[in-house]
């Protein structure tokens, strides 16, 4: 699997070429930059933090601006993945990276898919904002660390 | 006014909170493959015949068998090992080559970071504003 990844075309221009790579790279910084900073601001409100701010417009800007950044790194990952699977998919720092991306998307769509930010308790929004914050700033630092300890 | 600064503290709070955190991501050793922070800083030579190549975006990584030590010796990005005038098939398994560069801080690594690869009499520069 890993090795009919790798022979695609795609994969073959991400491994060869100096300037759709940095692109590509640069893409994902912009991605997690969109999703972290959103995301942030966004589960410290859930925890009780700024709670004179509304939550329903604070959501209204941060949820799409979280889910754009996490779409653009998806994508721009997924390219930066095809450069060499097998490397990847050998990294447990990659992977633990992965499981907790895993968790914060999930947790994330379980709570917009079930009650929502606005029938959701007070102790339902404490919980989902301080398991997105535990999920998505360790995922940053692993994925920073493939780099320098992979 | 009042309410200003109270909203700011509950901001700060845990960004406190997690600072020591961060703080000893920060203290961690330099284990990376990054810049040049994390070799020795002086120059290494070594000798060997090329096992393994995995060349390509980051950078190439090849597995060197030097007498009885083996080796992992990052080469470039395709970019730079054309320039140096390098061709995949230069660096492919059962090629000898002498590797020029700076090692891991940590010897026990086995890890060097080429500047330069002899072969066969011909010096090829990776990075020629090194020396």
């Amino acid at each position: 699997m890993p090795e009919a990844l790798a022979a695609l075309p795609l994969a073959e221009a991400m491994r060869a070429s100096r300037w759709l790579y940095a692109a590509v790279n640069t893409a994902h910084v912009l991605g997690l930059a969109l999703l972290v900073g959103a995301i942030l601001p966004l589960d410290l409100r859930l925890m009780g933090v700024g709670r004179r701010l509304p939550l329903a417009p604070l959501a209204a800007l941060l949820v799409p601006a979280a889910g754009a950044g996490l779409a653009l790194a998806v994508a721009s990952g997924l390219l930066l993945f095809l450069a060499g699977p097998a490397d990847y998919l050998g990294a447990p720092l990659f992977l633990a990276k992965m499981g907790l991306v895993a968790l914060g998307a999930g947790g994330a769509l379980s709570l917009h898919l079930g009650p929502g930010l606005a029938g959701a308790g007070d102790g339902r929004l404490r919980l989902a904002g301080a398991l997105s914050l535990c999920a998505w700033v360790p995922a940053l630092v692993l994925g920073r660390l493939i780099g320098f300890a992979g | 006014m009042t309410a200003a600064p109270s909203a700011l503290r509950a901001l700060l709070r845990p960004v406190l909170l997690a600072l020591p955190a961060l703080l000893a991501i920060a203290a961690l050793p330099a284990l990376a493959h990054h810049g040049w922070r994390w070799t020795t800083g002086e120059n290494l030579e070594l000798t060997g015949v090329i096992r393994e190549a995995r060349l390509g975006n980051p950078h190439g990584v090849l597995t060197v068998q030097a007498e009885d030590e083996t080796w992992t010796v990052e080469v470039g990005q395709p970019w730079r090992n054309a320039r140096a005038g390098l061709t995949d098939e230069m660096l492919a398994p059962g090629r000898e080559a002498v590797f020029v560069g700076e090692p891991s801080a940590d010897l026990a690594d086995r890890r060097l970071k080429a500047e330069r690869i002899v072969i066969a009499g011909v010096t090829h520069d990776l990075y020629p504003d090194r020396d």
